[in-house]
């Protein structure tokens, strides 16, 4: 481990004691399921909190989290006013909510799903059916630290499975609700999703912060989606200050499959998204979108591990990113192009606003090739607005300010047309409209 | 100032001997890194305290160091304890005549078009000779001396110009800037150095090539080249035709220097032994290479052509502090059997309206690997910054690998970043083509590659230009088929 010291910090005790915490209350439970726990939090603290010098965690900083006595989530349930504004994908849509990582089941609406599609939530399985959460085959030895924090910590999450064929046309919507608190918390929620052969699935993930609180979300998400299976995800994910998110989604995609993701993370303190996405299959196609806009002092940071492990597969990343302010923005995709993965085209796209003198972004997008009968590039470009088409807008009579907002907001647009859900997509904008100076003239432009 | 010791030194910087053997033994220094060592190359070489002091500090900064791992390349751990610092204590049996030498590398040699003479030089054939190039060395220099130019053999340089060397040396590649950089900095050699005097523009190419005393010295070599204002120099370094070398270990730091409306453009051609098609032996390239853009105006230019050594490790840097200066990079990495190349850029923007321009072109064949890992900063003062970057991977055959790992980091808003990577094969149409209007298939491979590159074969100057195109062909023979 000696070559770990200076690269990883130890942990505060709080960790520990959280762990403690939920063994005593899982007195009744199983004796497997807490020696996983303790498994993993041994693992957590071998591993250490990662510092800057982690090659992965150069550009955010997560130390801090390693000094900071969170205890685990308050229990509880907020005002059913606060969540319906966040609801999306039409009045048929199916929805799970939880609650600082806790489903609610007065808040949900799961009727009438189709026979073979199972939502539940997490505790429930883990509870009844562990053997069935270990089988998933994204199950292995975490080398990932907060994602062993994850599973020594879980309280609860999603559950979430459609057997072979199984199509549910409404959207399924996750919305996760962060309430407001006096003192430090956290949660670590984490979200199995299992898609069987040519299943469909149309999610939208919402992560919503309500009022003040300093909190870290520490979510993991395992996603297999088998042989010819199709699964759509709109997420969002809007933090206020003193939050921050991690999120960890790792994807086993099957032949002919097809995962496509637009993710709008808009800000919070420390945002990280973290995605590994495993084409295990050939034919299958995964496209991730996003968008990042810290502001303020805000930090997001996305990245991404695309694996090309079989031929004839395709894969697109496409990010924009705009930083204002004091904000900073990282954006750290990675192709990976295993030996056997020949016919790959695999595109990668990154393209930052700068719109500030304080903000920073960070690109670090990756080619890792050992086929050669393959087509992938990257790009990525940094700047300011441009000053011609600034100028257009000013001779038109729009002030500076505006022009700007209006630049800015159609340089999203190429992600916003890319959201899958139309409801979404309007929460998007309207989330994007807030931030920019002018957003409500712009809004009633059209 | 050819003392004794001057030459006695010259001629044991390293393998390339002309029978003193016996002589020198007694200067040989014993295996291992010590402080002793280091006291002892300083005053076999008459340096001034201040040198010593140099030295030393950075071995103790060496010391603390831990070797990089970081980088894409895998190689047998360095036992820095059995190398010797001070001349090599085993001179082996050297061929006797270019029949000795294996028949692979002579080949090459024809292909490149080498004159006899220069191929024995190259293979260190063991004859006793006039060569052609000192003279027209000496020649070179009395001109370039009539003109201001300084351009001699570092050691020569702390003796005449202790005061040009101190102020520049290790002021671009500090000693504790990294593990390599601080074991030259604790017992580099020799090198060479280069000064070009205010509004001086150098009439010809300067080259190690052309300096025969620098021949053999390049295990640590230091290379410093200052370009007062308004001056301009162009420097090639290395040689197209492969090297018969002994050290497997080669750690080099180069320092380039712009003043106010200056500049540099610096070439290599690399081509080192790369070990044989198994991988065994070639040399280890681990160079640390840093310019200065100091002054405003100024412009530094790395052209770099790889394709030799078992591991290259370089990332030929700019640091753009002048207002309105500009850093180039242009660099071709041809990998092949079981050759590594782990190369790129850093350019640090700081002064305002500062440009960079990157083009990396990394061709991987064989069971090779090639990777390009750069970085463009651009910081909070350099408005109006400008990069581009390209960089362009040809695989060949399905063994090898290409990537692609760039660093981007903008803290200014006013700064314009473009980054764009491409990995392909070698286009099956293009073959065809070439194929079917009976151009051989090696022949076609040459051709198309060639084209791949030919935005750096074209910064190239051009008495590197023809040889680095002939050298490509040849570095990529039996790649296809």
């Amino acid at each position: 481990m000696s070559a770990l010291r200076n690269r990883t910090i130890e942990p505060v005790p709080a960790f520990a004691e959280a762990l403690e915490r939920l063994r005593g209350e899982a007195a009744g439970s199983s004796g497997r399921a807490l020696e996983q726990r303790n498994a993993a939090f041994e693992r957590f603290q071998a591993l250490g909190v990662p510092t800057s010098r982690v090659e992965n965690w150069k550009y955010t900083n997560a130390a801090s989290f390693a000094n900071r006595p969170f205890a685990l989530a308050p229990r509880g349930t907020v005002d059913s006013s606060l969540i319906i504004p966040h609801f999306a994908g039409g009045h048929k849509a199916r929805r799970l909510i939880l609650v600082n990582g806790r489903t609610i089941p007065q808040f949900s609406h799961l009727g009438g799903l189709p026979a073979g599609m199972t939502v539940r939530p997490l505790a429930q399985v883990l509870a009844e059916t562990p053997e069935l959460v270990d089988r998933t085959s994204v199950n292995d030895e975490p080398e990932h630290s907060f994602e062993a924090l994850n599973r020594a910590l879980v309280e609860d999450g999603a559950w979430i499975s459609l057997e072979d064929g199984v199509a549910l046309d409404e959207p399924l919507q996750v919305i996760s609700i962060l309430t407001e608190a006096e003192s430090a918390f956290m949660t670590h929620p984490r979200h199995v999703i299992r898609l069987g052969k040519d299943a469909k699935l149309r999610l939208i993930l919402t992560t919503v912060a309500l009022g003040q609180a300093d909190s870290l979300m520490n979510q993991v998400e395992t996603v297999e989606i088998a042989d010819g299976a199709d699964l759509t995800i709109d997420r969002t994910l809007e933090q206020g200050q003193g939050r921050s998110a991690i999120t960890r989604s790792r994807f086993v995609l099957g032949s002919r499959s097809r995962l496509q993701q637009t993710t709008a993370s808009i800000g919070g303190s420390l945002i990280r998204h973290e995605m590994e996405a495993r084409l295990r299959g050939t034919h299958s196609e995964a496209i991730l979108n996003g968008l990042m806009m810290p502001r303020g002092t805000e930090h997001v940071d996305t990245l991404i591990r695309m694996h090309h492990e079989m031929p004839d597969c395709q894969s697109d990343q496409f990010y924009k990113t705009v930083a204002d302010d004091r904000g900073r923005a990282v954006f750290a995709g990675k192709i990976f192009v295993h030996k056997d993965a020949q016919r790959t085209n695999s595109y990668q796209k990154n393209d930052s606003l700068l719109l500030s003198d304080d903000a920073e972004i960070d690109a670090k997008p990756e080619l890792e090739i050992y086929a050669d009968d393959v087509k992938c590039s990257h790009g990525a470009t940094c700047g300011d607005l441009d000053p011609a088409s600034l100028f257009y807008l000013r001779s038109r009579g729009l002030d500076e300010a505006l022009a700007r907002s209006m630049l800015t907001f159609a340089f999203t647009g190429e992600v916003l047309e890319r959201i899958a859900d139309e409801s979404v997509e309007h929460i998007v904008r309207r989330m994007i409209l807030s931030r920019l100076p002018g957003g409500e003239r712009l809004a009633e432009l059209g | 100032m050819a003392t004794a010791l001057e030459t006695v030194r010259e001629y044991t910087g390293g393998e390339y001997k002309y029978g003193f053997v016996t002589d020198i033994e007694s200067d040989m220094a014993p295996n291992g890194l010590s402080e002793d060592v280091i006291r002892l190359i300083s005053a076999k070489k008459n340096e001034p305290e201040w040198l010593t002091e140099m030295r030393l500090a950075a071995y103790h900064r060496w010391l603390t160091m831990k070797e990089p791992t970081w980088q894409k390349v895998d190689y047998e751990p360095i036992d820095y304890q059995a190398i010797s610092y001070y001349a090599a204590p085993k001179i082996k049996e050297r061929p006797k005549s270019l029949d000795e030498i294996d028949p692979e590398i002579l080949r090459t040699y024809e292909k490149l078009g080498i004159p006899i003479k220069e191929q024995e030089i190259l293979a260190g054939v063991a004859v006793d000779y006039v060569f052609d190039s000192v003279s027209v060395a000496t020649t070179f220099r009395k001109k370039l001396h009539e003109l201001g130019i300084i351009f001699c053999s570092i050691s020569e340089a702390i003796q005449d110009h202790p005061e040009l060397v101190r102020k520049y040396l290790g002021s671009v590649v500090p000693a504790g800037d990294n593990f390599f950089a601080a074991l030259n900095a604790a017992v580099f050699t020799d090198g060479s150095f280069v000064y070009i005097p205010k509004g001086v523009r150098c009439p010809m190419e300067l080259s190690t090539y052309f300096r025969i005393n620098e021949k053999g010295t390049g295990q640590f070599e230091r290379t410093l080249i200052i370009a007062d204002e308004g001056s301009y120099v162009s420097y090639l370094e290395g040689c197209t035709a492969p090297q018969r070398d002994e050290n497997q270990l080669h750690a080099a730091v180069v320092e380039l220097i712009t003043l106010d409306d200056a500049e540099i453009k610096y070439s290599t051609v690399q081509n080192w032994y790369p070990g044989d098609a198994e991988g065994k032996g070639g040399i280890y390239n681990f160079v640390t290479k840093r310019g200065a853009c100091r002054g405003k105006n100024s412009k530094i230019s790395w052209t770099q052509v790889e394709t030799g050594s078992a591991i290259t490790w370089k990332y030929p840097s700019c640091i753009l502090q002048g207002d309105n200066s500009v850093g180039e990079f242009y660099s071709v990495a041809v990998t092949n059997n079981r050759q590594q190349a782990d190369t790129g850029t850093k350019m640090i923007h700081i002064g305002k309206n500062t440009r960079s321009h990157i083009i990396a072109k990394g061709i991987s064949a064989g069971t090779s690997d090639s990777t390009y890992r750069g970085l463009v900063k651009i910081l909070k003062s350099a408005e109006g910054a400008r990069n581009y970057t390209q960089c362009d991977s040809m695989l060949i055959g399905d063994k090898c690998g290409a990537h692609t790992v760039p660093y981007i980091e903008v803290r200014n808003r006013s700064a314009k970043c473009e980054h764009e990577a491409t990995t392909s094969k070698i286009s099956d149409d293009q073959l065809f083509y070439c194929r079917q209007r009976g151009i051989p298939e090696e022949d076609a491979v040459a051709l198309i590659v060639n084209g791949f590159c030919r935005e750096v074969m074209d910064e190239l100057p051009m008495e590197f230009a023809v040889e680095a195109r002939k050298l490509l062909a040849i570095s990529l023979e039996h790649s296809v088929g």
